[in-house]
C-alpha cells in the first residue's frame, strides 16, 4: 500500500514573546492508504501541532510533508486552502457546526469553497448524511436542535462531503458519553471500510483501540506502540523504586527518572 | 465561492443580528439622506432661478447691434446675417417693441407692451399658447390684424387670468385686433404684454411713432458650443458693420462707433452654477460629516462581527475557504448595509427635502436670489453619485475588518473561545 501521508523530520518551533517553544522535534510518520491511525498523547505533547500540520492548517518550521506525493510544507496559504478543501476532512471535538444553519446547509458548507457545481451540492450532502446514518427527518433541522452524537455525525458527514482522501479527527468523542462515542467510532470504522484514511487524535486508550495502529507523541517526539509499552514499563519500575526508597548508587535509575520528570500522568 | 453563496452568507449574517444591522443601516440612511436633501434643495433653487430668468432656453441667443452712425439694422440685415451664420443658427428672427393704450369691450389698460415678431420668435423663446393658438407665418406676411395676449393682459382686459379671450376684439391705438390666443406664464412680476405679427406692427403702430430698432433672436443648432456661436456672431457683426472691437474693460460705447452685444443663456447658467456651487460645497461638507459617522458605525459593527465569528472563520478556513472568500464575505456584508441604507436614504432625503422646502424653502431661495415656491430636484446624476458613495463607504470602512478576519491564523481562530 502506498503511503498517503509521508512525514520526515518535521520540526515546529513557535516564536513567542517568552522565546522559542519547540512543539515537534523531528517527527517522521508514514500512513498507508486506508489505514486507521490513532495518535495518543497527553496535552502539551505536540499532538495538536502534529494534527494541524497534517491538516495543512499549519506549516512546519523544517522537514518534509508529502500528502499523496505532493510536498505541501511550502505551499502558499491559498494553495493549502485548496488542499484542505479537496483532500482533507476535519472532525472536531466541539463539532464546530454553524448553529443557526440547517443540518443540510452545514454539510454543504465545504462545497461552497470547492469547484463542484451548485446543482450537485444537495445530492452530495444527502449521500454524506445517509452514509453516517443520520435519519432524514433531521436534515432540515437547525444543527443546534440535535443531540451531541447527532451533531458529531453531521460533522463527520461534513468531513466526507468533498470525498477527501483523509479524515482528521481531533478528540471526536471527547464531548460524548461512552455509548454515543462508540456509535461515532463505528461510523469512522464504516468510513475506513469504504477506503478512507482516518487519523484520530485521542488520549483515551479505548478509543485508540478502534484503530489499526497507534502511535504516541510525547515532548514533540513520536513513539510506536512497542516503544511506548517499554517506556511505561520503565516508568513503573522507577515508581516502584521510588516507593521503596531511592537507591543513591543506581545512576541508571536516576538517569531514567530524570528523563521522566515533568511528564504529566497518562 | 460563488456570488449566490456570498449573498446567502451575507443575508443570513445580517438577519442574525437584526437590531445591530438596522442601527448601522440607520447611520448610513441619515448620512445619505442629508446629502440627498441638501443637493435636492440646492438643485431646486437653481432650477427655480433658471426658470425665472428664462434660462431654460439654452440654445437661444439674444443679439443687439447698433451700426455706427445711429443707423439701426432692418429686417433685410437680419436676413443677411441668418444666411451668413447658417452654420451656427437654425434660424435668426428679428423682433421689436411697440405699445399703447388698449381696451376690450369691458376694460382697458393704460399701456399694452407689444412684442412685434415672427412666429419663429415663439419657438426661440420656448413659448406655447395656453389657449387658442399663436399667429401663423401667413398672418405675419399678410399683416393680419391679430394679437396673442400674454402676461397679465388677459386678466386686466377680460377680468380673470383664465378668461376666454379667443375671438374677442381688442382695440390698440386706433385699430381693432382679433385675439387668436393667449400665453400664460408663471413668472412672478407680470406686466400687460401682447404679441403681434411684425409686419402688422410696423404698418399699424411703429409707423405711428413706435421704436424702430430691431432686436435679434438667434436659435442655435442643436449641440452647438454656445460660446463659439456667440463669438462667431460677434466677429461677424464687428466686421460686417465695421465696428471697432471694444478694448479690454471698456464699458461705455458711443453711438458713432457702433455697438455689439451678444448674450447667451450659457454664460448666465455658468454664473449661476458658480454661485450654487459654493452653497453646494458648504452643504455637502456638513452632510458628509454624517456620512463619515455612518461609515465609522459600519466599521465598528464589522469589527464586532469579525470578533464574534473568529471560530467560524477558523472553521471555514479549515473547510477550504481562501483569504479572498473570507474577505469577500465580510466586505459584501458592509457593502450591502451601505446600499440598503443608501436606497432608503435617497427616499428619506427626497422626503426631507420636500419637508425642508415647505418649512424654510422661501428663506433658502431668497438667500440665493430667487423667490417663490421651492421644488426640490433630484437629478439622476445625484442618485448615481449617492450609489457610488454608498459602495465606496462599504468598501472603505469594511475593508479593514474583513482583512482582519481573512488574515486570521486558522489554528488560533479554531482555538479561540
Amino acid at each position: 500500500m502506498s503511503a498517503v501521508i509521508d512525514v520526515r523530520g518535521l520540526w515546529r518551533i513557535y516564536e513567542t514573546a517568552a522565546g522559542h517553544t519547540t512543539a515537534l522535534r523531528g517527527v517522521s510518520l508514514q500512513v498507508a492508504r486506508g489505514e486507521f491511525l490513532a495518535i495518543m498523547g497527553p496535552s502539551g505533547s505536540g499532538k495538536s501541532t502534529l494534527m494541524n500540520t497534517l491538516g495543512c492548517l499549519d506549516r512546519p518550521t523544517a522537514g518534509s510533508y508529502r500528502l499523496e506525493g505532493v510536498e505541501v510544507s511550502e505551499l502558499s496559504e491559498d494553495d493549502l486552502a485548496h488542499v484542505r478543501s479537496s483532500r482533507l476532512g476535519f472532525v472536531f471535538q466541539s463539532f464546530n457546526l454553524l448553529p443557526r444553519a440547517t443540518v443540510l446547509r452545514n454539510v454543504m458548507l465545504p462545497l461552497v469553497y470547492s469547484d463542484r457545481p451548485v446543482r450537485d451540492r444537495e445530492l452530495a450532502a444527502w449521500r454524506a448524511l445517509r452514509s453516517v446514518g443520520l435519519p432524514e427527518e433531521h436534515y432540515l433541522h437547525r444543527s443546534n436542535e440535535l443531540s451531541g452524537g447527532q451533531m458529531q455525525r453531521v460533522a463527520i458527514a461534513r468531513a466526507l462531503v468533498n470525498d477527501p482522501a483523509i479524515i482528521l479527527a481531533d478528540e471526536p468523542t471527547g464531548n460524548l458519553d461512552t455509548a454515543t462515542g462508540e456509535m461515532v467510532m463505528r461510523t469512522f470504522q464504516r468510513m475506513q471500510r469504504r477506503g478512507k484514511t482516518i487519523i484520530l487524535i485521542t488520549h483515551d486508550p479505548e478509543v485508540a483501540a478502534w484503530a489499526d495502529r497507534t502511535v504516541h507523541i510525547r515532548d514533540g517526539r513520536l513513539f510506536s506502540d512497542e516503544e511506548e509499552r517499554a517506556y511505561l514499563a520503565g516508568l513503573a519500575r522507577v515508581e516502584e523504586g521510588a516507593a521503596a526508597g531511592p537507591s543513591p548508587t543506581s545512576s541508571a535509575a536516576q538517569k531514567n527518572r530524570s528523563r521522566l520528570l515533568g511528564v504529566p500522568c497518562l | 465561492m460563488k456570488f449566490r453563496d456570498l449573498a446567502y452568507e451575507t443575508s443570513s449574517a445580517l438577519l442574525a443580528n437584526r437590531a445591530r444591522s438596522l442601527l448601522t443601516i440607520l447611520g448610513i440612511v441619515i448620512g445619505i439622506a442629508s446629502v440627498i436633501a441638501m443637493t435636492a434643495l440646492i438643485d431646486g433653487v437653481k432650477a427655480q432661478l433658471v426658470g425665472q430668468l428664462g434660462l431654460n432656453m439654452s440654445r437661444t441667443v439674444s443679439i443687439t447691434c447698433w451700426p455706427p452712425g445711429n443707423q439701426p439694422l432692418d429686417q433685410g440685415d437680419i436676413e443677411e446675417m441668418g444666411q451668413a451664420l447658417a452654420g451656427d443658427y437654425e434660424f435668426v428672427t428679428g423682433y421689436t417693441y411697440a405699445g399703447g393704450p388698449a381696451s376690450s369691450s369691458t376694460a382697458e389698460v393704460e399701456y399694452l407692451n407689444i412684442t412685434a415678431c415672427e412666429p419663429a420668435y415663439f419657438q426661440g423663446m420656448g413659448l406655447a399658447a395656453t389657449q387658442g393658438r399663436l399667429f401663423t407665418e401667413e398672418e405675419e406676411e399678410d399683416g393680419a390684424m391679430v394679437v396673442v395676449l400674454g402676461g397679465s393682459s388677459v386678466q386686466n382686459l377680460f377680468g380673470s387670468p383664465d378668461a376666454d379671450c379667443v375671438g374677442k376684439t381688442v382695440r390698440i391705438g386706433s385699430s381693432q385686433y382679433t385675439v387668436v390666443g393667449a400665453i400664460k406664464t408663471d413668472t412672478p412680476y407680470q406686466s400687460d404684454i401682447a404679441y403681434m405679427p411684425a409686419s402688422t406692427a410696423v404698418t399699424r403702430l411703429i409707423g405711428q411713432g413706435g421704436y424702430s430698432s430691431w432686436q435679434i433672436l438667434g436659435f442655435a443648432r442643436e449641440g452647438s458650443d454656445m460660446y463659439a456661436v456667440a463669438a462667431n456672431t460677434e466677429s461677424y457683426l464687428y466686421q460686417r458693420y465695421d465696428i471697432p472691437y471694444p478694448e479690454e474693460g471698456q464699458t461705455s460705447f458711443s453711438s458713432d462707433e457702433g455697438y455689439v452685444y451678444v448674450q447667451t443663456a450659457q454664460a448666465l447658467i455658468d454664473q449661476l452654477d458658480a454661485t450654487t456651487a459654493t452653497f453646494r460645497m458648504l452643504a455637502l461638507a456638513v452632510a458628509s460629516i454624517s456620512l463619515l459617522v455612518g461609515g465609522i458605525g459600519i466599521m465598528n459593527m464589522m469589527l464586532t462581527n469579525v470578533t464574534e465569528r473568529i471560530r467560524e472563520i477558523g472553521l471555514r478556513k479549515a473547510l477550504g475557504a481562501r483569504r479572498g472568500d473570507i474577505t469577500g464575505q465580510f466586505l459584501l456584508e458592509s457593502v450591502t448595509i451601505c446600499i440598503v441604507g443608501g436606497v432608503i436614504g435617497v427616499g428619506v432625503g427626497y422626503g426631507g427635502a420636500w419637508l425642508l422646502a415647505s418649512v424654510a424653502g422661501s428663506a433658502l431661495s431668497s438667500m440665493m436670489g430667487g423667490s417663490g415656491e421651492l421644488v426640490p430636484v433630484i437629478s439622476p446624476a445625484t442618485v448615481v453619485v449617492a450609489t457610488v458613495i454608498c459602495v465606496g463607504i462599504g468598501v472603505v470602512f469594511g475593508w479593514y475588518p474583513a482583512r482582519r478576519g481573512a488574515r486570521m491564523d486558522p489554528v488560533e481562530a479554531l482555538r479561540y473561545q
